[in-house]
């Protein structure tokens, strides 16, 4: 299998045009504050206001202008992914710059030669200097050189809808997790889609079982600790809905944290019983649509907000709680592995969004811009917990997009009157707000904001 | 008679790129690569350095053997294409091996094209293609007083820098009224000819070789003007011809190169060509043409590569575009597209930027509201970018104020929006 | 009764149901001993917990959050290899009921106590059967003790019940709330190697299995409508219904060995008492069998053939034992400390009821029920039964259900 690289994404919507990249830039590779020698170039957009564009070497997989390249002064590392450029080799020929298309290769007139970004050994200048997080270093690509020749753990063909989000979670935990392991897959989405199987054929190469919606997380503890009594260490694992977490299972999965039973429990949250016919759940999300929570004449969908389950569990003596998105792979995976390392001490908790394309009338071709939107307008907020280390967020809750920019991608929010989106609005903020003030009273970070 | 899936006749730009096409999507099928060259790859365009001492030759080469190992290619040097047996899917190459292919590409690039000149065969000259001819041409500096250097084209002009460079007295002979035609209009061309005589050189613009002697160890020159000029050593820059030798009075189609389709396959089943050698399709005329540029062998070679393996994102060859990066004597032009308004259409609009002074030109030609070309000295735009602007047509006519005074922040501001 | 030739000088001790229960767990060696406390059952745990912290059972002891976890903990631990116990009643066997029901399904060989309590409304927490009756359809085997040695004994042999390879089935020891967990009496402790001899070697996971080195589905969806479904479910449940029959079997064989070995014999089914020459019998159930005794020796002084068949295994349904003993009387009377509400009358004697059928004479019975919420069943109210179930043999016939403290 291919290697693959990390890159510099550039989240347009954020820039603001400041220019600090370059200078960072230009201060780095050139020694000088001029951004003429910036290796990175932010561009004003014609086409809207205050809107800027990026030109910038994407470090291509084939790249063309080392095949332009006369002199062997452009390769491709397939290591590291970047293309280095030799000046003791280059003739100063150019070609370099003809075969590239987006700007990454230009040529320097004050230095005198082409110049390009080298990714500064893995840890760019430019993205530590952003100060509105639209530069972003994306180590996605670690999770697949990491992780890509693991082995899948599930069968070919599970029975999930079109652009399932649980689906794409359950193979990338389990293919990291690898096989040593138990796995609860409790009445719901994952359990339906057959990871369990029918009829005597099963869905997965991992042991595996149906828990009751209601005991999960008991059961688990009981397989665990009789491990632990025989001395083997198996990591017990539940991928569990929202219903079979807050709702019907949480007694189990809240006695289980608190006696400090070893395991990760991964609730996949779609916000709702969506296996079954997308009924409401304790989860689900003020307004939305449901089959129980049906829009009408009298009744506009849900009128209570969901149970904020992350934020109850990190009272529960968890070692680990952290919410995460499957729009940020590589802030899950991280988490995924100190999930592990606290399964091996106690309870390790991890709430994942996951929107259902299906339950709620979403297309399934953006699932993950769904996640991804619910992140940006502080909807849902990437945090982790751990008892000695309090809160801290993991993707900045400043500044965010206007919620309606993610109520308006589901058919379960279309019917909303402005009573309802201020609600929202409102919830939302206090979310942010209560977990802000619970991330400076106790972590480090915040104990520094306080200073200050 | 060996066998090899796919046989690459070539290993220069043309053939790499197309190798690399093909071990993207075929990691194991029997590949080998015939040259005729005795080393390892290395371009063409690098030459001129290798003359003036700035490059060694041991530095240059495009791939080693370590490559070829890691990409299970079977690299024979020193054995060119000699015969070719299109009904026997099988070639001969000069040092007698047979080999039998099922796919074939033949990109043996071009090799200097020698004027009819009276009493230059008898008189000693240099050409500059081969590592061997610029390594013969270092070496011949040694002694050598002045030069000169027949042909005001790219590679002419740019022996005759890094010739003066090293201290030899250059005269260039150029027979058409300008260099670098094709590339830079009269007006561009005229700016690059001052700095060379500027620099010392000797420019003879429209003047024509009549007749070549030897003179002692070095040649004498006559010019239709009458004019004679002596000189150490003299360099022959005409132009270049395809290498088609082996196809003499076989079916693969030729011209003046043999003729390709867009995705650079013959009229031969199995065949395909790329490069210097081939005669593709012209992107302005849609006619079929020679190209000779090192970015044209790179794409051709890409697509050809593709259809070998029949790589299903292959895109037809949009169809070649002139593009040349110059640099001399610190300067650099810059060319993409159409250069010169008088072949293009009366309507065409031309954006027109000299300062004398500073040394600049730019020169923006629009038809119909897409880029045609683009092409300056000493002004900075991105060539990638603009070649892209031309091949997509990408309509400039809601960004031309901004395009026309800013090319680079346009064309950047374009590309990351019409392509990101 | 207890009083066998034995082979080494028998330990006894003084103590209750309860504690008796908790020394035979600790003979038994389960991995893991889950428990919630609940009326009358709680002092079981408490003893049970008190023994593994004082190290005598070397077992898990997870005291989780509800017998819904209980339960839930055990199926865990069983399916990873271990044997398990646990105890409860009343309530808390009602909301454990999901994961209890489940777990002959999974055939897992969980041994649970069950300290019969009264319930639920109105609001009781003294003894009496109506818990365990509820059980009768969810697939455990069911044994009722009528004395104290019996719950340790029993609960010994329930192991080796469960576990055993034709049966793979959980099993309840029910011993009666209050008359037999708080019950004081004389106990002999059987040798802790004899009982590691007589068990053998721990078997609850070979079947069915949650180990990374044996990769399985467990209880993956089955039946529907897809191809192999229906047959699939039958042949679960045709299984389940197998070991049960098999548990007959076994529950006699290892009675057997129980004497052997022990020497304390126990009717393994059916018990017979004083039934040889008995023109007609009572049938009793768990702990009120004592003072049926009694009643019984008291009726013969006074010149009454009649003799009393005590139900010991309830779950499965003895019937070939059952029918064997009832064709040697000409009346019954049955005596529940429970109550089907269904078809008015005491489940033991609607199941009797059925048992009869199958006899080539038909013979008369009544339905007595007594002992309800605590209440007493004395020799007084088996006077009475005795009464009036002889009374039918001359054709005097009195209607079911006689309610034996409806005046009290
Ligand atoms: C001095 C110089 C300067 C140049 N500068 C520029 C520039 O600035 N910009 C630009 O765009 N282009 C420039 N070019 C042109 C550019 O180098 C060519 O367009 C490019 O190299 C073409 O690549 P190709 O693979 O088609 O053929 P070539 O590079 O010509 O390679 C042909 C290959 O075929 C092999 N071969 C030949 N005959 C046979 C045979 N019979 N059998 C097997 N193998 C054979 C050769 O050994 C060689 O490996 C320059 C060329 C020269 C000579």
């Amino acid at each position: 299998m291919g290697h693959s690289h990390n890159t510099i994404a550039f989240h347009q919507d954020k820039c603001d045009g400041c220019g600090e990249c370059m200078t960072v830039c230009a201060g780095a590779k050139s020694g000088t504050a001029d951004t003429l020698h910036s290796r990175l170039k932010i561009v004003p957009s014609i086409a809207a206001n205050d809107s800027f564009e990026l030109a910038l070497c994407r470090q291509c997989g084939d790249p063309k202008c080392v095949l332009n390249c006369p002199s062997g002064s452009l390769t491709k590392n397939h290591k590291t992914g970047v293309v280095p450029w030799d000046a003791e080799k280059c003739v100063d020929c150019l070609l370099c710059t003809v075969g590239c298309a987006y700007g990454g290769i230009t040529y320097n007139a004050a230095a005198g030669h082409v110049m390009k970004c080298d990714m500064c050994d893995g840890d760019p200048a430019c993205v530590k200097s952003c100060p509105t997080g639209a530069l972003e270093y994306n180590r996605s690509a670690e999770i697949y050189n990491n992780y890509g020749e693991l082995e899948d753990l599930f069968v070919p063909g599970l029975a999930a809808c079109q652009g399932c989000n649980s689906e794409l979670l359950i193979r990338h935990t389990m293919r990291k997790i690898g096989s040593n392991a138990v796995v609860a897959t409790p009445p719901g989405c994952i359990a339906g889609m057959g990871t369990v199987g029918f009829n005597g054929k099963t869905g997965s190469k991992i042991p595996v079982f149906h828990p009751l919606l209601t005991n999960t997380a008991s059961m688990l503890a009981g397989a665990k600790r009789y491990y632990n009594r025989i001395g083997r260490d198996v990591t017990m694992v539940a991928l569990a809905g929202d219903g079979g977490t807050v709702d019907a299972g949480f007694q189990s999965l809240s006695g289980a944290a608190e006696r400090g039973e070893q395991m990760l429990y991964i609730c996949v949250d779609n916000e709702g019983y969506m296996n079954t016919g997308m009924q409401r759940s304790g989860s689900t999300s003020f307004g939305s649509w449901t089959s129980t929570t049906p829009v009408g004449e009298t009744l506009h969908g849900k009128t209570q907000d969901a149970k904020n389950m992350p934020v109850i569990m990190m009272m529960h003596n968890c070692e680990y709680v952290a919410t995460a998105s499957l729009a940020f792979m590589d802030d899950y995976y991280e988490k995924l592995d100190k999930a592990l390392a606290a399964a091996k001490r106690g309870m390790a908790y991890l709430h994942v969004y996951s929107p259902c394309p299906t339950g709620w009338r979403i297309p399934s071709e953006s699932t993950n811009e769904v996640c991804r939107k619910a992140v940006e307008t502080n909807f849902v907020t990437l945090w982790e917990f751990a008892p000695d280390e309090g809160l801290r967020f993991t993707h900045s809750t400043d500044d965010p997009l206007p919620v309606e920019e993610y109520l308006n991608l589901s058919g379960k929010y279309r019917h909303l009157d402005d009573a309802q989106l201020t609600h929202i609005e409102n919830s939302v903020e206090r979310k942010v707000a209560f977990l802000n003030g619970f991330m400076l009273a106790t972590s480090d970070d915040g104990a520094e904001s306080l200073a200050q | 008679m060996e066998q090899t899936k796919y046989l690459i006749a070539g290993c220069s730009h043309a053939a790499l790129s197309a190798l690399n096409s093909i071990r993207m999507l075929d990691q194991d099928g029997s590949l080998t690569l015939v040259t005729k060259d005795d080393h390892l790859p290395y371009s063409p365009t690098v030459l001129p350095y290798i003359v003036s001492g700035q490059s060694k030759p041991e530095k240059v080469k495009l791939r080693d053997d370590e490559f070829f190992a890691q990409n299970k290619v079977n690299f024979i040097s020193g054995a060119g294409l000699s015969t070719l047996d299109v009904d026997n899917n099988s070639v001969t190459l000069q040092n007698g091996q047979e080999w039998q292919y099922e796919k074939l590409l033949l990109a043996t690039g071009a090799a200097p094209a020698i004027p009819p000149i009276p009493g230059l065969t008898d008189t000693p000259y240099h050409v500059l293609r081969t590592m061997d001819d610029a390594v013969n041409l270092h070496a011949a500096l040694e002694s050598a007083k002045s030069a000169v250097v027949l042909g005001g084209g790219l590679i002419g002009m740019h022996a005759a820098e890094n010739l003066i460079k090293v201290g030899v007295q250059v005269t260039i002979v150029e027979m058409r009224p300008q260099v670098l035609p094709g590339y830079f209009d009269a007006e561009a061309a005229k700016i690059i000819e001052q700095t060379f005589i500027e620099n010392g050189v000797a420019m003879r613009i429209g003047n024509t070789v009549v007749g070549a002697a030897p003179d002692g160890e070095g040649a004498k020159v006559s010019l239709d003007s009458g004019d004679e000029i002596t000189a150490d050593l003299l360099l022959v820059c005409t132009g270049v011809a395809p290498v088609i030798s082996y196809l003499e009075d076989g079916p693969v189609e030729t011209d003046q190169g043999i003729l390709v389709n867009d995705c650079m396959a013959t009229n031969i089943a199995n065949i395909w060509a790329a490069g210097d050698v081939a005669q593709a399709v012209n992107f302005y005329s849609g006619e079929k043409s020679v190209g000779g540029i090192l970015p044209a062998a790179v794409e051709q070679g890409r697509i050809a590569g593709m259809s070998m393996i029949n790589d299903p994102a292959i895109n037809p060859y949009p169809g070649g575009v002139p593009l040349n990066t110059y640099g001399f004597f610190g300067n650099q032009a810059i060319s993409v597209g159409v250069s010169d308004e008088n072949a293009l259409p009366k309507d065409t609009e031309v954006l027109l930027n000299v300062n004398e002074e500073e040394m600049t030109y730019q020169k923006i030609l629009i038809g119909e509201g897409c880029l045609l070309g683009i092409s300056g000295i000493n002004t900075d735009f991105d060539p990638g970018i603009m070649w892209q602007l031309v091949l997509q047509r990408v309509d400039l006519e809601p960004v031309k104020e901004e395009f026309l005074s800013n090319p680079t922040d346009t064309g950047r501001d374009l590309m990351s929006r019409t392509w990101r | 009764m207890p009083d066998a030739a034995l082979t080494n000088e028998p330990k006894s001790i003084v103590c209750d149901g309860n504690e008796a229960a908790a020394w035979a767990v600790s003979l038994a060696k389960p991995d893991m001993v889950a428990v919630y406390p609940i009326t009358p059952q709680s002092s079981l745990v408490e003893y049970v917990s008190q023994f593994i912290a004082d190290g005598k059972i070397d077992a898990d002891l997870m005291d989780v959050e509800g017998e819904h976890s209980v339960m839930s903990v055990l199926h865990g631990a069983c399916l990873a290899g271990a044997r398990t116990y646990t105890a409860t009643c009343g309530p808390g066997l009602y909301y454990m009921f999901e994961p209890y029901v489940r777990t002959p399904g999974m055939r897992l060989p969980i041994v649970m106590s069950v300290v019969t309590r009264d319930g639920l409304t109105p609001q009781s927490v003294w003894g009496g059967q109506q818990d365990a009756m509820m059980l009768r359809e969810t697939g455990w085997i069911q044994i009722y003790c009528e004395s104290v040695q019996e719950v340790l004994d029993s609960l010994i042999m329930a192991f080796r019940i469960a576990e055993h390879r034709d049966v793979m089935l959980p099993v309840n020891i029910c011993h009666d709330g209050n008359y037999l967990s708080y019950g004081v009496t004389k106990v002999f402790l059987p040798e802790q190697e004899m009982v590691d001899d007589f068990l053998g070697d721990k078997d609850t996971n070979w079947h069915v299995a949650l180990d990374p080195d044996r990769p399985m589905s467990v209880d993956p969806l089955t039946g529907g409508e897809g191809p192999g479904g229906p047959s699939t479910f039958v042949r679960y449940r045709q299984g389940h219904c197998a070991g049960m029959q098999n548990a007959l079997r076994v529950i006699t064989e290892t009675h057997e060995e129980w004497e052997r070995k022990f020497g304390r014999c126990y009717a393994p089914l059916i018990e017979e008492y004083r039934l040889d020459d008995a023109d007609y019998a009572i049938v009793t159930i768990g702990s009120m069998s004592g003072a049926g005794k009694d009643a019984v020796d008291v009726a013969r002084e006074q010149g009454q053939k009649v003799g009393l068949i005590r139900v010991k295994t309830f779950r499965p349904f003895p019937m070939e034992a059952l029918r064997n003993t009832l064709t040697k009387v000409k009346a019954i009377g049955v005596v529940d400390r429970s109550v089907s509400f269904a078809w008015n009358c005491g489940p033991v004697f609607q199941e009797i009821q059925a048992a009869l059928y199958q006899l080539k004479e038909r013979i008369p019975a009544i339905s007595f029920i007594g002992g309800l919420a605590g209440s007493d069943i004395t020799g007084e109210h088996f006077a009475r039964v005795i009464e009036a179930t002889g009374n039918q043999l001359a054709g005097d016939m009195t209607e079911s259900p006689v309610w034996l403290n409806e005046n009290e």
